[in-house]
């Protein structure tokens, strides 16, 4: 009993401790970034190894999504003879809700677990703590560029989740089932609101990607430096991630769309 | 002797272990200086603590008469950038080649235009015996071959203090007798200070002006290496001698052998029996 207790109080204790250092952590980490022309080539090769080698599973995905989505919405829509309207439900799913979320949860365990595994790698093997007496600081030099080169695309990558879903979704409906085009377009235009829809969209996309980038970066920094502390961290990276992901999306969804 | 380095009653902990408890020893300046003692002592704890990567829970620690633990961010970055640290691991970094390694700290510091970076790294890793393997990735060379990148990458500033820890564990003889003379080199004719931490103790007496022994925590022997070869104390003798038997332990911390075997329950003993054996 009073062993749970202390249990129970020393994990609280690390979680709060945790929440602490990640606080700080974050601070510096968006403090660091520097406009020296060392600084910008690094960002510019961590928005390739996050945001480029990302693509491919983001449009796949992405297509895939949207053509699920054109299947789905025409065989609920065609009974009410409202098919014209797929387009604007189409669009609408993608833009406001699986645009940012399923890149999200892609990003995060393809470049959040990857982020976590390299930073972690870097500290088992001393390559961070070398940096330090090299006069170098990692927070500048490894996690800076890492985390706003993470935080910058996840909005570019959501936006163009959404754009091929989009696509996908004409495909299966204007192509593939007949869904007349002229519909199509005109009923998305006129039912999508930029301010409403899409720039609330990318703000949920911005969100999670500090959030993602943030637990990523910050689980790597903070691992163990052991393999068994890698994978651990790797796991939690994803896990936590998700969580976050799905958990704020119901807040912002509700303080956006559900007039709180 | 005037000292580049002055630890004074330094005392740090790693969980519940105290690591050190008042420890107190100096390193002259210009000279090589060798810290030896039992493997798990604490002596990779101890180069971290001089170079500012740890905070001492108690007493301090001088570089060239500067308390680390008294500067800004900023200010302690800079201060490394005159002190190099050879890594047990090596440390390179994975992604980089070779070539590119030991520019590194070239690239952070300094304006050098690309040929002149060029030149001083081929002289640096010709020094090293490398120069053939500047293409390479960390990743295809050897123990031996990633320590002596990492030394030459840690000499490319030409700092006023080189820190090296274990440098000559997985060398061949023959490297060996090259790291041998360059750290003395590089000590002499660059005039830094060098502070040499292994538990090679025929290696390490050859080349340093100076040695300290450390065990259990504190100093338990300093001075030339002549001056330790002579010393009567019996945990001195033990040491330079490398008998396993003596007042030095071999085994770290533990409780006794024999009842370790039987299984005697653990939570009898904790409380008593921690510090035998
Ligand atoms: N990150 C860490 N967390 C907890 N304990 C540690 C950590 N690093 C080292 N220790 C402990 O501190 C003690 C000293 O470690 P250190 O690496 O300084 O020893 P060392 O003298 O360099 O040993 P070796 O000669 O084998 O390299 C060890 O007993 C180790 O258990
Ligand atoms: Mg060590």
């Amino acid at each position: 009993m009073v062993e749970s207790i202390q249990k129970l109080g020393r994990t609280g204790i690390e979680f709060i401790s945790a929440l602490g250092r990640s606080g700080v952590f974050l601070l510096r980490a968006i403090m660091g970034l520097s406009f020296t022309r060392k600084g910008v080539g690094l960002l510019v090769k961590q928005f390739y190894q996050v945001g480029v080698l990302s693509l491919i599973i983001i449009i796949v995905s992405g297509m895939f999504i949207g053509m699920v989505l054109g299947l789905q919405g025409y065989s609920i829509l065609v009974d009410y003879g409202s098919e014209q309207a797929v387009g604007q439900m189409v669009a609408l799913t993608l833009v406001r809700e699986l645009g940012p979320v399923v890149t999200a949860l892609l990003f995060a365990g393809r470049a959040g677990s990857a982020l976590t595994a390299e930073i972690g790698l870097m500290k088992a093997t001393e390559q961070l703590s070398s940096l330090e007496m090299m006069g170098v600081d990692p927070m500048r030099h490894i996690i800076a560029p890492r985390f706003w080169a993470g935080f910058m695309s996840l909005p570019i990558l959501a936006a163009i989740f959404s754009a091929v879903g989009i696509f996908g979704g004409m495909l299966v409906s204007v192509d593939w089932l007949g869904v007349y085009d002229g519909a199509f377009w005109s009923n998305m235009q006129s039912a999508v609101e930029f301010d409403a829809d899409v720039v609330n969209g990318m703000i949920k996309a911005v969100v999670f990607g500090l959030v993602v980038t943030w637990i990523a970066v910050f689980q790597g920094y903070d691992l163990i430096p052991t393999s068994e502390g890698i994978s651990n961290a790797t796991t939690k990276t994803v896990v936590y991630s998700s969580l976050a992901i799905l958990g704020l999306d119901f807040l912002l969804t509700a303080v956006m769309f559900g007039g709180l | 002797m005037s000292s580049y380095i002055e630890v004074e009653n330094l005392s740090f902990s790693r969980g519940y272990r105290k690591i050190f408890n008042g420890l107190s020893l100096s390193i002259p300046r210009g000279k090589v200086t060798a810290i030896m003692g039992p493997s798990g002592i604490g002596k990779t704890t101890l180069l971290k603590l001089i170079g500012g990567q740890l905070r001492p829970e108690g007493g301090r620690v001088l570089v060239d008469g500067q308390d680390f633990q008294t500067l800004g961010r900023d200010e302690l970055f800079k201060a490394r950038a005159k002190m190099g640290m050879l890594f047990q691991s090596g440390a390179l970094f994975s992604d980089l080649t070779v070539y590119e390694n030991v520019a590194f700290p070239l690239r952070a510091h300094t304006k050098l235009p690309e040929d002149m970076i060029r030149d001083i790294v081929i002289m640096k890793l010709n020094a090293v015996g490398l120069r053939g393997a500047r293409d390479m990735k960390p990743s295809e060379l050897s123990g031996g071959m990633t320590r002596r990148v990492a030394l030459a990458r840690s000499i490319v500033l030409d700092p006023a203090l080189i820190m090296y820890d274990e440098p000559f564990a997985g060398q061949d003889p023959i490297a060996m007798g090259v790291l041998v003379q360059l750290i003395r080199l590089l000590n002499d004719t660059l005039g830094l200070t060098s502070v040499l931490v292994s538990h090679d103790i025929a290696e390490s007496l050859s080349i340093c002006d100076h040695a300290i022994v450390i065990a259990d925590g504190r100093v338990i022997g300093a001075g030339s290496p002549e001056e330790l070869r002579r010393s009567d104390s019996a945990l001195v003798k033990q040491f330079v001698n490398g008998l396993p038997d003596g007042p030095v332990p071999f085994h770290f911390p533990a409780r006794d052998y024999k009842d370790d075997l039987l299984g005697v329950d653990d939570s009898d003993l904790l409380g008593l029996g921690g510090g035998r054996g």
